[in-house]
């Protein structure tokens, strides 16, 4: 037995030049679905890796902030958005010359210098980064080693701000790192969504995989048949064969294995959907790289197996079963049927649950999409059987898939499985889009920048408007300053502290955001009632906002300092600010009132941008980084999506488009493959006169009708998994034609595949095919 | 009878090794020539220049007066489509048509309806006795049966030149002579030329006029230019 193994690996290595370009090609193509398989095992050890990152920068510093020593060191967060990446930034002073460093740091840098990671290095010397650079006035120090970022292309720094004080910093810190477990989705949901990627994603590369353990199969099966010629018996040829395939796999494992050492080298550069990792984290988790290892030659051996039950291999020749047994149906159908059986058997998945049985959907989920994969080569046999007539390239392309379906059906598999499961994942997505999708009540048409700052200086809001006004793009803005306020004296029976509300100083203009005022001038005062909502109900806010109520500016256990509020202030209604937030309390004018008596008031302010003025929002963003650094700045949005939905939904995406690239290269081998078997057929063709489109048609013919009837298939499986799935978190279906998108890529898979086919085919159409000496 | 194909001092070279050099080689309308040689001699690459599916790097092919090395490759197809007819060893049929769509291929090329086409195609088939293979595929008829669809469908559409490449060489000798007498046959019929090569002189014996091609030199052994 050994002996014919070793003679059938010996077949994949040696027999010349065709011999090779076999056992290269399904070394290729073996190769590429190993090394899809090597980067989802290493999936774990890139989330890992992260999270470890992650919480080791975090910040050490307990509830109530660390105490001051020579250790300790002030913080403050400065992070920014900068074209829409996420720019992470932190502002330290030390305590004393003991302070410790982040991770990826070696030194903390020196006053008015920042350390940076790579990408924000890059970022801040290339034109590109000319804004940014304008917001971050650090001298550059050093670059944050690998250590202390999440990802390569991060962008990250810590400054070192003199100026920062106990008032104006978030809070005193001893050191970074700390482990409070690993942040995973704990929507049920959110789960089952990533067991069907798992499961549709994997699928087509072990579809793939098959596939490729077959190129050459016809080649193979001459040499068997001349194998029996000289004494081997059928027991014999079938151990040949599944050596030559061990062979060709255990190549493939090589060659895949050499491709993720060279893939994951490039990993850092590479960010797919936001995505990217170092590649010391790509590493696959060894448990998984071993079922690699194991599955893809047994994977290999089993289908080249069951290929060789299909023809009889004689002395004489090759003779195939199919024409004389046509397909049976009955046990793909029980594929189908078993997985929607198993589906619901772990019951209902409720949106709020954290844990659910897994194992029935993604059992379900797989033997659905295998059983509708495996549907398509009986399909396909069956629809082309019936298909009469047309013109020559039609009449080509139809009887060359009734003579021999199985490798067309067999490549076009892998674009059933990603296409059926893509659709029912869309359906998923699209039904549950709403609860992931929280409504802000912010309202982006009267600001589109929001600003906050804890602690404001008295005339804060006067230079904000200012600096923001002075902006490029910014043509409005508006910015109060809040603080809280409290009935003076001690609390009274039944009060277990004195009642407060809110002091808001502002102009006219900024008040005017905040309040439904009938008119304004510098001096008036306004109370403004929310009736609840946001705020407290009239009955509570009038124990303290009332007109010529007198009210203490100061904190309970601070001495007072008291303000009337003016006999004539006028009662308003609330309104809510640009964030949704209905403001309540007393509203003053500038003049009615000093901000300098004010208890660490907050600055509040908004801006509104031209969208024709390009970086509009760079330029107010810039400028509030002038007003002060750890302004914090965000962008007001109507609707907010929830970001573990954002992310797996990214995750799923870039997958499905490694995927659908891998089927393109299957089929584009296969279609090769075909072609180079038929050199001769095709020289004689253009040996008689044959024009190039019509086999140019042809080849896109027997592209297109496998694939069409794997869409159709795919189209109907994906609609029924996804409406089961659906059912099973009790969502009904909301758009019955997520398929279009999916649909759009077949057609373009078709017409990538057949236009890459063209320069082989016009290649073998030459007349060398002709030359047997 | 003047030339209908006509080859002056051709010459062909695969990489650095001579196929052929300066050969010349004339043929009339309705005469059957046969090229022989040894294996290896240029005698496919004489019949590729001929039939202008290679063009030649030396000389000048004309057929009917017109230059097929000046040719473009359409024109070139277009000619082979309409005038010329062709027979390989292994017959080289589209294996997942029947053989009746096969012989009818040719026809359809040229943008004849496939009706038409096939009937055309099968008063053919009965002509050289294959009319029992017209609905099967070439995989499920005899070697000499395919050969006979072969020669079916290189003169299916009346060409004035049928180039036939060891048409018999698949063949047993019984076979052989079968298809080599339809073929002739036929062609005196219609009136085509052929171009016959072959390394045996039984099937030789066949033409009206041989030439011997080696190591890529042509001898005429009747002497005609």
């Amino acid at each position: 037995m050994i002996r014919d193994l070793l003679l059938g690996a010996r077949f994949a290595v040696t027999g010349g030049r065709p011999g090779w370009a076999r056992t290269v090609l399904t070394a290729l193509g073996v190769g590429f679905g190993v090394t899809l398989l090597l980067v989802a095992a290493s999936v774990p050890s890139i989330l890992e890796g992260r999270d470890t990152r992650h919480q080791a920068r975090d910040l050490t510093s307990g509830e109530s902030g660390a105490p001051r020593s020579d250790r300790s060191f002030l913080y403050a967060d400065a992070s920014t958005l900068f074209h829409d990446r996420p720019v992470r930034g932190l502002l330290l002073r030390p305590d004393g010359a003991h302070a410790p460093a982040p991770p990826g740091v070696a030194a903390l840098p020196g006053p008015g210098r920042m350390v940076v990671s790579p990408a924000l290095d890059r970022l801040l010397a290339s034109p590109e980064g000319a804004l940014l650079k304008e917001r971050l006035p650090y001298g550059i120090a050093g670059r944050i080693g690998d250590a202390g970022l999440v990802g390569p292309a991060e962008l990250v720094y810590y400054a070192h701000r003199a100026a920062l004080t106990d008032a104006t910093a978030d809070g005193r810190g001893a050191g970074f790192g700390h482990n409070v477990g690993v942040d995973r989705p704990s929507s049920a949901f959110l789960l089952l969504l990533i067991v069907v990627a798992c499961v549709v994603l994997l699928l087509p590369v072990l579809v793939f995989v098959a596939t490729a353990a077959r190129f050459g199969g016809e080649q193979r099966d001459r040499r068997l048949a001349a194998l029996r010629l000289v004494g081997a018996d059928i027991a014999m040829t079938r151990r040949i064969a599944a050596g030559e395939a061990l062979a060709g796999a255990l190549l493939g494992l090589l060659a895949g294995t050499g491709l993720f050492a060279l893939a994951r080298r490039f990993a850092g550069r590479v960010t797919v959907w936001d995505v990217n990792a170092f590649p010391a984290d790509v590493v696959p988790v060894p448990a998984l790289a071993a079922l690699v290892a194991v599955v893809v030659p047994l994977c290999a051996v089993v289908v080249t197996l069951a290929a060789l039950r299909a023809v009889v291999i004689e002395p004489l020749g090759v003779a195939r079963h199919t024409a004389s047994r046509p397909r049976r149906v009955w046990w793909r159908l029980l594929l189908v049927a078993a997985g929607l059986a198993l589906l619901p058997v772990g019951g209902p998945v409720a949106l709020a649950e954290t844990t659910w049985e897994m194992a029935p959907v993604a059992g379900g989920a797989l033997l659905v999409l295998t059983g509708v994969t495996t549907l398509l080569p009986w399909l396909i046999e069956t629809v082309v059987r019936r298909l009469r007539g047309g013109p020559v390239p039609w009449q080509l392309a139809v009887r060359r898939l009734q003579l021999s379906s199985g490798t067309a059906a067999r490549a076009v598999g892998g674009i059933v499985v990603a296409a059926a499961g893509a659709i029912a994942l869309q359906m998923l997505f699209g039904a549950v889009q709403s609860d992931f999708m929280r409504p802000t009540n912010m309202d982006s048409a009267r600001a589109q920048l929001s600003m906050r700052l804890d602690r404001g200086q008295p005339d804060a809001p006067r230079e904000v408007v200012r600096e923001l006004s002075a902006a490029r793009g910014v043509t409005g803005a508006a910015a109060t300053l809040e603080a809280s306020v409290r009935r003076p004296g001690p609390p009274r029976a039944g009060e277990d502290f004195a009642p407060t509300t809110s002091l808001t100083v502002a102009d006219c203009p900024s008040l005017r955001e905040l309040g439904r005022l009938p008119s304004c001038r510098d001096g008036d005062v306004f109370i403004a009632r929310s009736h609840g909502g946001d705020g407290p109900d009239d009955a509570y806010l009038a124990r303290t906002a009332r007109p010529g109520a007198l009210v203490d500016l100061r904190d309970e256990g601070e001495p007072p300092l008291l303000w009337r509020v003016p006999a004539d202030a006028r009662t308003v209604e609330g309104r809510p600010d640009p964030m949704g937030w209905t403001a309540f309390g007393i509203l003053a004018t500038p003049a009615a009132i000093d901000a300098g008596r004010l208890g660490a008031p907050a600055l509040t302010a908004w801006a509104r941008l031209d969208p024709a003025v390009p970086d509009a929002e760079e330029h107010a963003r810039n400028a509030a980084a002038r007003i002060s650094p750890t302004m914090r700045v965000d962008t007001v949005r109507n609707m907010e999506r929830d970001e573990r939905f954002t992310s797996v939904g990214r995750g799923v995406f870039a997958a499905a488009t490694l995927t659908m690239a891998l089927v393109a290269v299957s089929l584009l081998v296969s279609m090769v493959e075909q072609l180079r078997d038929r050199r001769r057929l095709l020289s004689t063709l253009v040996a008689f006169g044959t024009r190039r489109s019509t086999l140019a048609w042809s080849v896109l013919w027997q592209t297109a009708v496998p694939v069409a009837l794997g869409m159709v298939l795919a189209v109907a499986g994906g609609l029924g998994l996804g409406a089961l799935l659906l059912a099973l978190i009790g969502k009904q279906v909301a758009d019955w034609w997520v398929f279009w998108p999916v649909a759009g890529v077949g057609a373009g898979l078709v017409a990538a595949v057949t236009l890459l086919s063209l320069p082989p085919l016009w290649r073998l159409m030459r007349p060398d095919g002709l030359r047997t000496e | 009878m003047s030339a209908l194909l006509r080859a002056e001092g051709i010459g062909k070279a695969y990489g650095r090794t001579p196929a052929l050099v300066d050969a010349d080689l004339t043929v009339r309308a309705g005469e059957v020539v046969a090229v022989m040689g040894p294996s290896g001699s240029g005698k496919s690459t004489l019949l590729h220049c001929l039939a202008g599916i290679v063009r030649p790097d030396t000389g000048t092919v004309t057929y009917d007066g017109r230059d097929l090395t000046t040719m473009s490759d359409a024109a070139r197809s277009a000619l082979r489509r309409g005038d010329f007819g062709f027979v390989f060893q292994f017959g080289q049929l589209v294996p997942e048509l029947t053989c009746v769509e096969n012989v009818a291929l040719p026809l359809r090329l040229g943008g004849e309806r496939r009706r038409a086409a096939e009937r055309r195609a099968h008063e053919w088939l009965e002509r050289l006795e294959a009319a029992d293979a017209a609905g099967r595929r070439p995989g499920e008829v005899s070697g000499g049966q395919a050969q006979r669809v072969a020669v079916a469908r290189a003169l299916v559409t009346a060409p004035r030149v049928v180039f036939a490449d060891e048409p018999t060489g698949a063949l047993d000798s019984l076979n052989g002579e079968r298809v080599m007498r339809l073929l002739g046959e036929a062609a005196r019929d219609t009136g085509a030329a052929v171009v016959l090569v072959t390394h045996e002189p039984r099937v030789a014996a066949y033409s009206d006029r041989e030439v011997v091609v080696r190591d890529g030199r042509i001898r005429d052994l009747m002497g005609a230019p």
